[in-house]
């Protein structure tokens, strides 16, 4: 794979930036792993309990709607009058949040209201424990369903947060992570190589200071033998006396040769 | 209140009233004396009794038929509606009661070949009064037999018939009650004879 | 002598009848309704009964309401041929017959004027046996009061409603009571119009009526339990006849549960057979049990009774009972198809055989 990196300046203070940045994305990687482990637990009890809750559902509507039928066999149909004679709901859905790891979860709950309700006399003269047993029947079947309800709409949640999650765990793991380490291993051969060419650098700078030297040297030795072949003893071995620096005017130093 | 209701309140007004009227009919014309049974049915004419008994004997006859039919028959018909194959089967009911009727028919004409004109001064002999009771009660046991014979054969036959459509099985053995219930008027039939075989002709007390 | 003149008027009726009787379905024809796996056998199997003609033109998935409305259909055109076909003694006891349905109906009609809605609509709802020609004009009326002054002018139940209710009750009483307030009422007139028929209607009617009053006092009693009824009111809908009144009323207007209820039915040697084996705290929601409910028993017995009522003849009880056999022969039908629409095969025998 060719190496993606970003397209950063390699400087020491850049690498020092970008291992920051490493630092910061293992341990950003490290917490969204663990969101989403402890979301996935979730997800898989929740999972489970739709399952059986899915299971007795069928089992809870057969027995509710069979109940109904006995309703029918005994009294007929007493659906108008019932129908007429609710006045207050007697079970109402609340809806709640919950927190999983940082994710709302929307929960529902039933509540049902004590009592049988306004239409407690409904088959008196006949049938009216089965209308009673119907009720009953059907209160625990809408009950099933609420619960039911609130498990699909936390489990579709989950479900979505849980690939956002991963997926961010992903990319940290395989994009984000790579990427900065090819980073900085790119920074730190480009400031090995810089340090090469210096080294280079200074190394042919000392080669020439040094043949200029030893060049110098030469001219003032041909001189010196020049001298003493003239008799010049003096002027070979005293010559000019430097004159004195003059601080204040611009001079260089005399490189330093090591 | 039913039809028999009914009949019985117009009977027995009817018998009231005239009974009453006759009474008092007799009683305020000052001839209280003719309050006399005896004399009274013995004044009557032989041939009053002798014809008498036989309007009655083919009367109720006829009435007993034709009650047992409508009795059958109304069944017959109401339980065809759905078993049409009863129809047929069960006309032997109405056929049954149909006999009670020929049954009267036979005895009126037996009796009438007793009755003839008298002629001769003497009256009636003491045979010809015999002749006219004995047709009188004759024809009322066979008129009266039938009427019951007729009725019981109407109601058998609608049950007969109703069971008839419930179970085809069922038939015969009804039809075997019904067959004791026919029986009946033959018995009637008989004893109607046998108390009319002794009486002599009108026409032979006239020599 | 009931039977020299009854057929003057009844013979063809009671041929009529006892025909339809004979179009009840038998139990080897139940065996093989109970045998279907789908709605589609079943209207093949049902096509070999009298309801084969009926189910023709329906469409093949076979609903058990469309199975349930085709059935009363059926049975209300029989029941309206005899009353076309009736004469006078004979035609009242149809039209008595009819009353408990009416019943029903202007309850459903006061129902909906107390809650405002159109009555109009709820005609359709109102059973067909229940009808009677000036219905519609009830449901002109807008208020209560005007209703009841209209159902005290129009409706045959003038006499029921002036005896038990007035105007301010529609209001106040709950529906239920007022309905079963009317249905005593008309209970007790009818047994007492069948005892002024004289002897083999009136022996056989009040055998039947007093039973239905004895299990509607029963079942007044077992569903009032734990509900706003008050015990005094209890004992005002208990119809005043049956086999039940006095005594053992008395006694049932004071129990507080099931087991008191089965301690006096047990004195009874007619319903001691009946409540042995049943599961009478059937109330704790307990629909699994396959044994039979005391309902069924009741309905038991009263097909036992209405069987019996065809072994006489000369009577008008059989209209009475052929209707009761006929409508518990629906409630059969929609048992069994209700059964194998929902796959619940084990509680498909729990229907009554009647023949």
């Amino acid at each position: 794979m060719a190496a993606v990196r970003d397209n950063v300046f390699p400087t020491r203070m850049n690498l020092t930036v970008t291992k920051t940045r490493l630092k910061g994305a293992q341990t950003g990687h490290s917490l969204l792993k663990r969101k989403s482990e402890a979301l996935t637990t979730r997800f898989r009890v929740i999972l489970r309990k739709i399952e059986d809750a899915k299971l007795k559902m069928g089992k809870v509507m057969q027995t509710a709607s069979f109940s109904l039928a006995e309703v029918a066999y005994i009294t007929g149909d007493i659906g108008y009058q019932v129908r007429e004679n609710a006045k207050r709901a007697t079970f109402k859905v609340a809806a709640k949040q919950e927190n999983v790891s940082g994710v709302l979860l929307p929960a529902f709950e039933a509540e049902v209201r004590a009592g049988a309700g306004q239409f407690e006399l409904t088959g008196l003269g006949r049938g009216g424990q089965q209308v009673q047993r119907a009720r009953t029947a059907y209160v625990a079947a809408v009950a099933m369903l609420v619960e039911l309800a609130s498990l699909q709409t936390a489990f579709v949640i989950l479900d979505e947060i849980i690939k956002v999650t991963n997926r961010r765990v992903n990319a940290i793991e395989y994009v984000i992570i790579p990427r900065i380490e090819n980073t900085i291993a790119h920074i730190n051969s480009e400031l090995d190589e810089q340090d090469r060419e210096e080294f280079y650098r200074l190394k042919k700078i000392q080669s020439k200071k040094k043949e200029r030297a030893a060049r110098a040297q030469k001219e003032i030795d041909e001189a010196a033998r020049r001298a003493i072949a003239d008799g010049n003893l003096h002027q070979a071995v005293g010559g000019d006396a430097p004159a004195a620096r003059d601080l204040l005017a611009e001079q260089a130093d005399e490189d330093v040769i090591f | 209140m039913g039809y028999a209701g009914y009949a019985r309140a117009a009977v027995g007004a009817t018998t009231t009233l005239l009974a009453l009227w006759a009474g008092l009919y007799l009683l305020l014309t000052g001839r209280g004396e003719r309050f006399n049974v005896g004399g009274y049915l013995l004044r009557i004419s032989p041939y009053m009794w002798g014809l008498y008994g036989i309007s009655l004997c083919i009367g109720l006859s006829v009435v007993g038929a034709s009650w047992g039919i409508f009795i059958a028959g109304s069944s017959i018909l109401g339980g065809a509606v759905r078993t049409p194959r009863i129809a047929t089967k069960n006309l032997i009911s109405i056929i049954f009661c149909e006999v009670v009727a020929i049954y009267g028919v036979i005895m009126a004409i037996v009796f009438s070949a007793k009755i003839a004109a008298v002629s001769g001064a003497t009256g009636f002999s003491r045979s010809d009064y015999y002749t006219g009771f004995s047709l009188f009660w004759g024809g009322l046991a066979v008129g009266l037999s039938n009427l019951v014979c007729g009725l019981a054969v109407g109601i058998t036959g609608s049950t007969a018939a109703v069971a008839d459509a419930h179970d085809q099985q069922l038939f015969v053995k009804i039809l075997v009650i019904e067959i004791f219930g026919s029986v009946i008027g033959l018995f009637g039939l008989i004893v109607g004879l046998l108390v009319t075989g002794k009486a002599e002709d009108f026409a032979v007390a006239v020599l | 002598m009931n039977e020299i003149h009854f057929n003057v008027d009844a013979g063809y009726l009671e041929g009529v009848v006892r025909g339809y009787r004979d179009g009840l379905i038998t139990s080897p024809q139940y065996l093989n309704l109970t045998q279907c796996e789908t709605m589609d056998d079943l209207k093949l199997q049902l096509a070999t009964t009298d309801y084969g003609s009926l189910l023709q033109n329906e469409p093949s998935p076979l609903s058990t309401s469309t199975l349930a409305a085709r059935c009363t259909d059926a049975l209300v055109a029989e029941f309206q041929y005899l009353q076309q076909n009736a004469a006078e003694p004979i035609s009242r006891f149809l039209d008595y017959i009819t009353y408990g349905y009416m019943i029903d109906n202007v309850i459903l009609l006061i129902t909906g004027t107390l809650h405002e809605r159109d009555t109009h609509d709820l005609l359709e709802k109102c059973h067909p046996l229940g009808f009677f020609d000036s219905m519609p004009a009830l449901c002109v009326a807008t208020t209560v009061k005007e209703l009841y002054h209209t159902v005290m002018v129009d409706s045959p139940l003038a006499g029921y409603f002036r005896e038990c209710l007035s105007a301010e009750d529609l209001n106040e009483l709950n529906m239920e009571i007022i309905r079963n307030t009317l249905y005593k009422a008309y209970l007790e007139d009818f047994d007492a119009y069948c005892r002024s028929l004289g002897d083999p209607t009136a022996t056989i009617m009040s055998e039947i009526l007093s039973f239905e009053a004895d299990r509607r006092t029963v079942n007044i009693t077992i569903n009032s339990f734990g509900t706003e009824l008050s015990k005094d009111d209890r004992a005002r809908l208990y119809p005043r006849l049956g086999g039940m009144y006095p005594e053992a009323q008395t006694k049932l207007a004071r129990v507080d549960d099931m087991d008191q209820v089965k301690a006096i039915l047990e004195q009874y040697g007619e319903y001691r057979s009946m409540i042995v084996g049943v599961n009478l705290s059937m109330a704790g929601g307990d629909s699994g049990s396959s044994a039979l409910s005391l309902e069924d028993r009741f309905f038991a017995k009263e097909v036992q009774l209405n069987k019996d009522s065809f072994e006489q003849q000369f009577h008008y009880g059989v209209f009475y009972s052929w209707l009761r056999l006929k409508e518990q022969e629906i409630r059969n039908v929609v048992w069994i198809a209700e059964c194998i629409s929902q796959h619940q095969k084990d509680k498909i025998a729990n229907y009554t055989n009647i023949y």
